[in-house]
């Protein structure tokens, strides 16, 4: 009885395991590709085989050093720009927003909540012709603090997730800091915040990420004002019919780049994670 | 104490926003009300009209990457010509020849005064306004000295808007001499035989209307412009059984070479050169330089191959678009700009890129000069273009249908009678007209 118990539950585990196993190989294998390819030093855009044959770092070199055309490193550094900026905007505006619904009690706070909800629906690109001309009125298009506008302006309509999170912490120790004298703002900050690191973290990554993957409104933005682009933008033009045999393999290296600061930021924000979770736990 | 600080803070910036509002509202009405193009105005001492009497004229010009440098040589030319009118500056952007279109739909007054395209984008461009039509002597201008087929790519409705530039923006057999004779080349069964004899492939992207379109066009489903609505595509009347018939030939002879064949997109076919895999494969002007690169010596160039239909060879047909210079409508210097555009069509500048650049010229002296005639490529390419439909007033709807059929036509495993054939067309038409 024993036996064939841990003999199905082998069983079952292995063909779990295989099926998990297929199922992560799938998933991971386009970024394995990735990865060897940008190193690849043979051949244009394809090869026939999976795993290159000679390896060479010069893909990345060029990235750097070749920017006649393709000014990899300034748009980088302009990506990084405008997403550290998005970030914070976008972070502080999505949490006092959530802390607002959560915290207080208002006229029609029920009905800015659902208009919220409605509007965050919309796929933000439905607006992009509109928010150019709003953003020419400024004379805004075609630099980089209009990238910053947009991507961080709608931000605190993505308040669904993190008032989740603040409706969870009770709302005793909100009294007792009443208690002791702290204002609604001192309590955000000083009692709300420090133990709601999990969702600063997720919101601080999500809006960081935003800049690194959007290119059809920089397109629009950007116009023909090459200085400003964005690394999305930069790398989809590598793979213009004109370009691609001659810059497929910098794409490639570029795109590789590109994981880079996410990554970075990533694995530092994950101690905080783990940290605010448990932190949290004991206070609450 | 930091409370107070905030909230001054807050308004401080409340207010810097508002201001920053109004200013900018006001700036920009500014620039629009002086921005009243002044077409036509012709002064009697210079080409450039009017213009030229306000100091110095300000151009942009957006032009592909691969161009930037000749551009500026021809527009530095094209200052000092001018220099006894006007002085004149002018700016080079790069951009592709795609983007125009989608940009200046977005924004006219952000545009290039002179700018790059390409043909297939012409309608929207009219349709938005953006292209000033070119009218008068420079319309004679313009159809005297390129070839046909690139002025009609430059018409709307009997109505000639940008100036030619080349005259090659399509693709044809490209091979390695090594595999494919030139005797060879002529025909498709020779060139598939002969890389099967060395068991190479022949790369074909069927499943990309550009090209799947050859099967379309070859047995004569042509299209023709747009019916009245300006809309729905029509289409050049046809006989079935010849259409049905050519399909039928280039599915039975890729079938019969199917371990060679390789519907793959278009890189593959010099990425395949240069792992020597490939033997043949049709491939755009655009990669010319690559394959030359790859093979050195060995690089055949030739038109399109014949097709044995029913026992006569058939010449393959295919798309061929053409790259124009176009002038924005909403330029401040129109009459500079037009001139700026002619001489960037002008023999000289063709003739350089077709030297610094490899590019297919597209005026008529440059297309028979010795230049051409000696450069398999380049002749090749223009050769092809007597052999083909302009790539001109082609609905949105055209390319996916096409290359549906593309990719059933060489679909080996499938049976496909001449009966399906003919649904498969009619299907097809029917898709593209309906959408």
């Amino acid at each position: 009885m024993i036996k064939s118990y841990r003999l199905s539950r082998m069983i079952s585990d292995i063909v779990i395991y295989v099926i998990l196993g297929g199922l992560g190989l799938i998933w991971v294998s386009p970024l394995v590709w990735l990865l060897f390819h940008s190193f690849r030093k043979e051949g244009g855009v394809s090869v026939p085989y999976v795993f290159p044959k000679e390896y060479t770092l010069d893909n990345y070199k060029a990235l750097f050093t070749n920017t006649d055309v393709f000014d990899y490193p300034r748009w980088f550094l302009n990506t990084f720009v405008v997403a550290v900026f998005a970030c914070i905007i976008s972070t502080l505006s999505v949490l006092m927003v959530s802390y607002a619904f959560s915290r207080l009690r208002f006229k029609s706070r029920k009905m800015f909540i659902n208009i919220g909800m409605v509007l965050g629906m919309f796929p933000g690109f439905m607006t992009m012709i509109a928010l150019y001309y709003l953003l020419k009125a400024m004379n805004l298009t075609q630099t980089l603090p209009a990238l910053v506008i947009c991507y961080s302006a709608g931000a605190g309509l993505g308040f669904a997730i993190s008032k989740g999170f603040f409706d969870t912490i009770p709302r005793a120790l909100d009294e007792a800091a009443t208690i002791d004298g702290a204002t609604r703002n001192q309590i955000f900050w000083k009692i709300i915040l420090p133990i709601s690191k999990p969702i600063l973290v997720y919101t601080v990554l999500t809006s960081f990420i935003g800049p690194w993957c959007d290119f059809i409104l920089v397109k629009i933005i950007m116009g023909d004002n090459r200085d400003n682009y964005t690394v999305a933008l930069g790398l989809q033009r590598m793979t213009d019919k004109e370009y691609k045999q001659t810059y497929f393999k910098q794409f490639l290296a570029g795109s590789v780049i590109v994981a880079i600061p996410i990554t970075v930021l990533f694995l530092k924000m994950q101690n905080y994670y783990v940290e605010g979770v448990t932190a949290g736990g004991v206070k609450g | 104490m930091f409370g107070k600080a905030k909230k001054i803070c807050a308004v401080l910036l409340s207010v810097a926003v508002f201001v920053m509002a109004f200013t900018a509202c006001g700036e920009s009405s500014d620039s629009t009300s002086s921005n009243t193009g002044e077409v036509g105005n012709y002064g009697n001492y210079s080409p450039l009209g009017r213009e030229a009497e306000n100091g110095t004229i300000k151009l942009k010009v957006w032009g592909p990457d691969a161009a930037q440098e000749s551009l500026r040589e021809q527009c530095e030319e094209f200052c000092k010509l001018m220099s006894a009118y006007a002085t004149i500056k002018i700016d080079v952007v790069p951009q592709g020849e795609e983007d125009p279109a989608s940009q200046l739909l977005t924004d006219p007054t952000v545009g290039a005064d002179v700018f790059g395209f390409a043909c297939d984008s012409i309608d929207k461009l009219v349709n938005a306004g953006a292209l000033l039509e070119v009218t008068g002597a420079d319309k004679d201008y313009v159809v005297e000295n390129n070839v046909e087929g690139s002025v009609l790519a430059a018409t709307v409705d009997d109505k000639i808007y940008a100036y030619p530039e080349t005259g090659d923006n399509s693709y044809c057999l490209v091979y390695d001499k090594s595999v494919v004779s030139e005797n060879q080349a002529k025909t498709l069964e020779g060139v598939l035989e002969a890389c099967k004899a060395q068991n190479k492939k022949f790369v074909m992207e069927a499943n990309n209307g550009y090209y799947a379109c050859m099967f379309l066009f070859t047995g004569g489903v042509t299209i023709d412009g747009y019916e009245e609505d300006g809309t729905t595509q029509k289409f050049a009347p046809y006989n079935m059984d010849t259409a049905t018939s050519t399909v039928m030939a280039f599915r039975e002879l890729f079938s019969k070479y199917k371990d060679i064949f390789v519907n793959g997109e278009v890189t593959k076919v010099v990425d395949g050169f240069k792992s020597g895999t490939v033997g043949a494969g049709i491939d755009g002007s655009w990669n010319f330089s690559y394959a030359k690169e790859a093979l050195g010596t060995n690089a055949g160039f030739a038109v399109l191959p014949t097709i044995n239909v029913n026992g006569t060879p058939t010449q393959i047909v295919n798309m061929f678009g053409y790259k124009l210079i176009g002038v924005n409508s909403s330029s401040k210097y129109p009459n500079t700009s037009i001139e700026l555009a002619k001489f960037l069509t002008n023999e000289e500048c063709q003739k350089d890129r077709a030297v610094d650049l490899n590019w297919g010229p597209s005026n008529k002296n440059v297309a028979e000069s010795t230049l051409i005639k000696s450069d398999a490529a380049l002749s090749s390419i223009l050769e092809q273009s007597k052999n083909s439909v302009p790539q001109v007033a082609v609905s949105q709807n055209f390319w996916q249908p096409v290359a549906t059929l593309g990719n059933i036509v060489v679909d080996f495993d499938n049976e496909f009678t001449d009966k399906d054939c003919q649904e498969l067309i009619k299907k097809t038409i029917a898709n593209v007209r309906e959408g």
